[in-house]
């Protein structure tokens, strides 16, 4: 019984396009006249109690699709869920030259953040994971014990020890910073650890070793493509992670210039409470820069959801 | 095969060097900050002095106070709401299921921060003509959420609309792998499909919403991001949540040993709530699990349903 499988499993049939495979293949195997003979109003209540649900998860996000595209008096004067005159290519010009143009440098920064962040988290999560899993060795116990128990300490409790930290080695302010502390991120080592332990067989290490494959080899060649597909899936929910990253940013710098988009923001949203040296408040670039900012991950996150999910399923019922 | 191999310790190392540097370091460095007071301009030790002073301040257990009303709320809102769409998607009455299992989880991967701002501009009265609407109701007066007292609710609000999709995938990926027979024997039982939903799947879901609970109770204890933005928007207090009171006194007023002190409480009172929360409710679930046991022993032989899901140790 693992869960591994029952995840898999699920995804497999969500995979296959399916929606409730199983239920729906099985009245057609029991009875063929069943489908058609489930009360209708049960179906037409149930969808529409979806849709209302789906409207709240969606009209945020349709929101900021349209105000994106409106003038800052548009933005005020007309209704949120009208079009009015468009000009999303106009707000994004202006969006680029706010500010000193920081925008699209916290961009970079964003994807510099979370891809080094991701990259490098993942790799070493994977190898200790493999480590633990797949052998025996002095410590091991002291290692796998920390790293479970580190999962219910909140990290915040860390904060003001982990900022005197950086200070002191000289990497507050650096990009450096910001990846390093987010490296050893002790559920990505257990969720990798019970992956690789569940979807490895010796036999395959076994064997390896027997053509006489070295302990590095055997881990790049042979098992990283079988345990590929918890590896990735880390690897995205590490990126959306960090991709959403705020409070680790918001104690490391103080230069604008090192911000992610999340920072960034941050930044003009408290502009426009106070009174702002930049005139008018940041409304429209508001908008549009999360709209910005969101876009890749609404984008991606339909083709990466099926992952995602599995992934979760696996990581969290253990 | 060499057990006296380098490998396995190469392999942990670059884990373990950055663990203890970023994680049991600073750990064992808040406590040790925690027991010092900055006197005369020097770091000096003065034991307990540090708690003797949080749990006297008022600012903090208001702080508590507030986290925890909103952690009941977020908590109970995000975990039914998940729980019924996972339902009504299993249950195969829902047409277009495939649409809504993606358009419902997509707040998931927008990012907290983003989502605090969109909020925040709907609940404003300018940016969102319903609340205009809703005007005449409020005798004449503007509706302006954020002026008023409700922020529990308004952040609450933000949260579960990332969060109950996150909740629904796991409710649906955990009923996918339940084994079928299950169904058939509740359906020759004479269960309609509302029956077999409260009946069979939520109590062998039991173990998913215990662990999605805790999950849900620690991560609202720790409420930072929302209210830290908010604050630009409506009058959010220095001191709403434990973190938003222990940064500001770090960053702030510069007072790092009492915010580390508060921090170090905090993680404690977590750890107490997520233990004792979860004997309470795994005790309820294995005398559940029993007279369950008995029940499926007086009908009929059926595989073992909880089984396929129980946690192996949260």
């Amino acid at each position: 019984m693992t869960t591994t499988e029952g995840a898999s499993l699920a995804d497999g049939k969500a995979a296959a396009g399916i929606p409730g495979a199983r239920r729906q293949g099985d009245a057609v195997a029991v009875s063929p006249a069943r489908g058609r003979r489930r009360p209708r109003i049960a179906s037409v209540v149930a969808t529409l109690i979806m849709a209302i649900l789906a409207a709240y998860f969606l009209l945020p996000l349709v929101w900021l699709l349209l105000a994106a595209t409106k003038s800052t008096s548009d933005l005020f004067g007309s209704g949120a869920f009208t079009l009015a005159h468009f000009q999303l290519f106009q707000n994004i010009a202006e969006l680029s030259t706010y500010n000193s143009g920081y925008f699209w440098s916290w961009y970079g920064n964003s994807v510099i953040y979370s891809g080094a962040t991701a990259l490098g988290s993942t790799l070493i999560c994977a190898l200790a994971g493999y480590a633990l899993a797949k052998y025996r060795f002095r410590g091991q116990r002291i290692i796998s014990t920390s790293i479970i128990c580190s999962l219910v300490v909140p990290a915040a409790a860390l904060a003001v020890p982990t900022f005197l930290l950086l200070t002191k080695v000289g990497l507050v302010n650096s990009y450096v910073g910001v990846i390093l502390p987010g490296l050893p991120n002790a559920f990505g080592a257990y969720f990798l650890y019970t992956y690789i332990r569940e979807a490895m067989p010796e036999e395959l290490i076994d064997a390896g070793r027997v053509d006489g494959a070295g302990d590095w080899r055997i881990f790049f060649r042979i098992a990283l493509p079988i345990i590929q597909p918890g590896v990735v899936t880390y690897l995205l929910i590490s990126f959306i992670a960090s991709w959403n990253n705020f409070f680790l940013p918001l104690l490391v710098l103080n230069d604008p210039s090192k911000f992610p988009l999340t920072l960034g923001l941050n930044n003009w949203l408290s502009l426009t409470s106070a009174a702002s040296a930049l005139g008018q408040p940041p409304y429209s670039q508001l908008v549009t820069g999360s709209l910005l900012s969101v876009l890749p991950m609404l984008v991606l996150f339909p083709l990466f959801r099926k992952q995602i999910a599995a992934g979760m399923a696996t990581g969290s019922v253990k | 095969m060499g057990p006296r191999s380098k490998a396995p310790y190469l392999m942990v190392a670059p884990f373990v060097l950055l663990f203890v540097a970023f994680f049991v370091y600073p750990l064992v460095n808040a406590f040790v900050l925690s027991l010092q007071g900055r006197l005369a301009g020097q770091d000096q030790f003065v034991g307990l002095n540090n708690y003797v002073t949080a749990l006297g301040d008022q600012a903090f257990w208001g702080s508590l106070g507030t986290v925890f009303a909103f952690a009941i709320v977020q908590a109970v809102t995000a975990l039914l709401l998940g729980l019924v769409m996972a339902l009504l998607l299993d249950s195969s009455l829902v047409r277009g299921s495939a649409f809504f299992r993606l358009t419902n989880f997509m707040p998931f991967a927008v990012p907290g921060v983003i989502a605090t701002i969109m909020w925040g501009f709907l609940y404003s009265p300018q940016l969102n003509p319903l609340l205009q609407v809703l005007a005449p109701l409020n005798g004449g007066k503007q509706v302006n959420l954020l002026a008023g007292g409700n922020l529990v609710l308004l952040i609450a609000n933000i949260v579960t609309w990332s969060a109950a999709g996150y909740f629904m995938t796991l409710y649906f990926s955990a009923l996918t792998a339940l084994p079928r027979e299950m169904y058939e024997a509740a359906k020759l039982d004479g269960c309609n499909e509302f029956q077999l939903a409260i009946r069979v799947k939520v109590p062998a879901l039991r173990p998913m919403i215990l662990f999605t609970a805790i999950l849900s109770v620690i991560g609202a204890m720790q409420l930072f991001n929302e209210p830290f933005l908010l604050h630009n928007l409506a009058n959010v207090s220095a001191s709403y949540t434990p973190n938003l009171y222990a940064y500001n006194q770090a960053f702030t007023y510069g007072n790092l040993n009492y915010a580390a002190t508060l921090s170090f409480i905090l993680a404690l009172v977590t750890l107490v709530v997520s233990v004792v929360f979860f004997f309470v409710t795994s005790g309820e679930s294995r005398r559940e699990r029993r007279e369950l046991r008995a029940s499926r022993r007086a009908s009929r032989p059926a595989p073992t349903p909880a089984a396929s899901v129980a946690p192996r140790g949260v």
